[in-house]
């Protein structure tokens, strides 16, 4: 059986295979299916200083091979992330590798969070600094589509913990390379792409968009082309581990991360198919390796023939 | 994950279908008021589950969902043969408490939520009252069932093709003065603009209920946020979004926010 452990710089894992923040919740509701150490790492729904309600429903449409969602970063706050049972202190007795996505609506929101998770930072592996959201007013895309603004964020939450960082991108920008290399000069120690693209479902019958908030992140295996375009490019530009998502159900999925540049994967939407496609994915990495004949899932990282 | 081989799969009435899935793990806790999560086979560009009520459940593991074509994926399950199976979630969510010792049972249902509310009809013959309305007589489903297991049955329909003319919010009103002083739960399963009227007919006599209230869904265990639904809550705006697949889909009606 090759070798699964994943290097990200600071961070190690046991095997490449991560959840997608907003599609595992905090892990807890997971409980019951299976063991959390099972997972290379569960990243959790993204996290303020404050307590959010989130968007009007209906929050999500299904589409063609994929859904919108405007959930819009509903979520506890970081105290009660800190302290309720079903948060945090149920994540440390899970024994599980934790990365907490954390968002803001200003720059000083996302320092805020920040120093409050490294203030309490036991069984917290690394930082997700969401830019990305494309379902909240303020904070989000405002500041992943904006170099001046990312690179502020970055900079900001990187002066107030040691965590290892990971910034993720938003594929609704001209030029993703760009973020990443300003998000990596600010500090960043690993990038994460990509976060939903923003799209549109209008019901012809009653002729009202599908979605509450007008417009919805789209995910879904229709978006992993995309995905995998733009780890491809990101991996040329920066040298920093790369996290690759979108779109990802099956190993073989996965693998076009990996060897698109990838050192890392996430898997998002397909949990809601089905709870086990993280395990799945685990299994069927190791399955593609030893098929190859690769002694480590390393092997492939970045291993596409383009010519 | 579990599966659930399909016993039988027919058209009951009009859009309206019965399937039988053999699970019998799921039928030995699932209780009136939760629901299956079922993957739909061979529907690939469609990803996400659908959820249905659990409508009745067997001691030999037959598990009974009564659905309507709605869309795309219902219209797929319509299209399942005996023999074939889909992978079940469940049982998922909160169900319907049964009703305490000498309370008796009085179930609010519209189009096919009287499948949701159907096993507490099952309480040993003890009976109660259910008041089933639609848009057309073509939309009453369970009416026999809900009388052999010794309920009263009073139907309302839209357009007068069945029971009263009207809504069965009347027959509430009614029912509730008929039964005065006893001690009644309420019980209640339809399109979302009925709950909310019966919640706020009950909270407005402060009657204990219980609503099965939901919105569209994808994980179906609390993980994704999408099914929420407003809750009274002591925070500064006096509610909060509670998650109808894991918090709910049963909530009482006293705990509801109601909106003007």
């Amino acid at each position: 059986m090759a070798d699964l452990t994943t290097d990200l710089g600071k961070m190690m894992l046991k095997n490449p295979v991560m959840t997608a923040s907003g599609t595992f919740g905090y892990g807890f509701e997971y409980k019951d299916y299976f063991d959390l150490r099972e997972l290379g790492a569960v990243v959790v729904k993204g996290i303020a200083a404050f307590q959010s309600h989130g968007n009007p429903t209906p929050r999500v449409a299904e589409v063609t091979s994929g859904m919108l969602n405007a959930i819009g970063l509903q979520g506890p706050g970081v105290d009660k992330f800190l302290h309720g049972a079903e948060y945090m202190p149920f994540l440390r007795s899970s024994g599980a590798t934790v990365v907490v996505n954390i968002w803001g609506k200003t720059v000083e929101g996302y320092r805020e969070v920040a120093e409050r998770l490294e203030a309490d930072r036991e069984g917290i592996a690394a930082l997700e600094i969401n830019i990305s959201c494309p379902n909240v007013k303020e904070g989000g895309a405002a500041f992943g589509t904006d170099l001046k603004l990312a690179a502020e964020v970055v900079s900001e939450v990187r002066r107030v913990t040691t965590l290892p960082l990971i910034t993720k991108l938003s594929p609704n920008v001209t030029s993703i390379v760009d973020f990443a290399r300003c998000v990596v000069d600010a500090g960043s120690d690993m990038v994460s792409l990509i976060n939903t693209i923003t799209g549109m479902a209008i019901d012809v019958n009653t002729r009202r968009p599908k979605i509450a908030n007008l417009f919805g992140g789209l995910s879904g295996p229709a978006i992993k082309p995309v995905a995998v375009r733009m780890v491809y490019q990101v991996a040329q530009a920066v040298k920093v581990p790369i996290i690759g998502m979108g779109g990802i159900m099956t190993a073989d999925d996965a693998v076009e991360f990996l060897l698109a540049g990838a050192s890392a994967v996430a898997v998002g939407t397909a949990i809601f198919a089905d709870p086990y496609a993280p395990l799945n994915v685990i299994r069927g990495i190791g399955e593609y390796l030893d098929r190859n004949g690769c002694k480590s899932v390393r092997e492939i990282v970045g291993a596409v023939k383009v010519r | 994950m579990k599966t659930g081989e399909i016993i039988t799969n027919r058209l009951l009435q009009d859009e309206y279908y019965r399937v039988e899935f053999y699970a019998p793990e799921i039928c030995r806790t699932a209780r009136a008021g939760q629901f299956v999560h079922v993957r739909i086979p061979n529907l690939e560009h469609r990803i996400l589950r659908r959820p249905f009520s659990i409508c009745n459940c067997t001691e030999d593991g037959v598990l009974t969902v009564v659905y309507k074509v709605v869309g795309e994926g219902t219209r797929a399950l319509a299209g399942l043969a005996p023999g074939m199976a889909c992978e079940l979630m469940g049982p998922l969510g909160n169900g319907f408490m049964p009703p305490k010792d000498g309370e008796y049972p009085v179930l609010v249902v519209g189009g096919y939520g009287s499948a949701a509310t159907f096993m507490l009809s099952q309480n040993g013959g003890k009976g109660g009252l259910v008041l089933l309305g639609a848009r057309s007589a073509s939309d009453l489903l369970l009416v026999e069932e809900y009388r052999r297991n010794g309920f009263d049955v009073r139907v309302s329909t839209n357009d007068g093709s069945a029971g009263h003319k009207g809504l069965v919010t009347e027959l509430l009103t009614e029912a509730i003065r008929e039964n005065g002083d006893r001690p009644v739960r309420f019980y209640a399963c339809g399109p979302t603009g009925m709950l909310y009227a019966v919640a706020k007919m009950l909270c407005a006599r402060n009657l204990p209920g219980e609503i099965s209230l939901d919105h569209l869904m994808c994980c179906g265990v609390g993980a994704c946020f999408a099914c929420v639904v407003k809750v009274k809550d002591n925070n500064a705006d006096g509610w909060r979004y509670a998650r109808s697949c894991n918090e709910g889909p049963v909530f009482r009606a006293a705990e509801l926010y109601l909106e003007d």
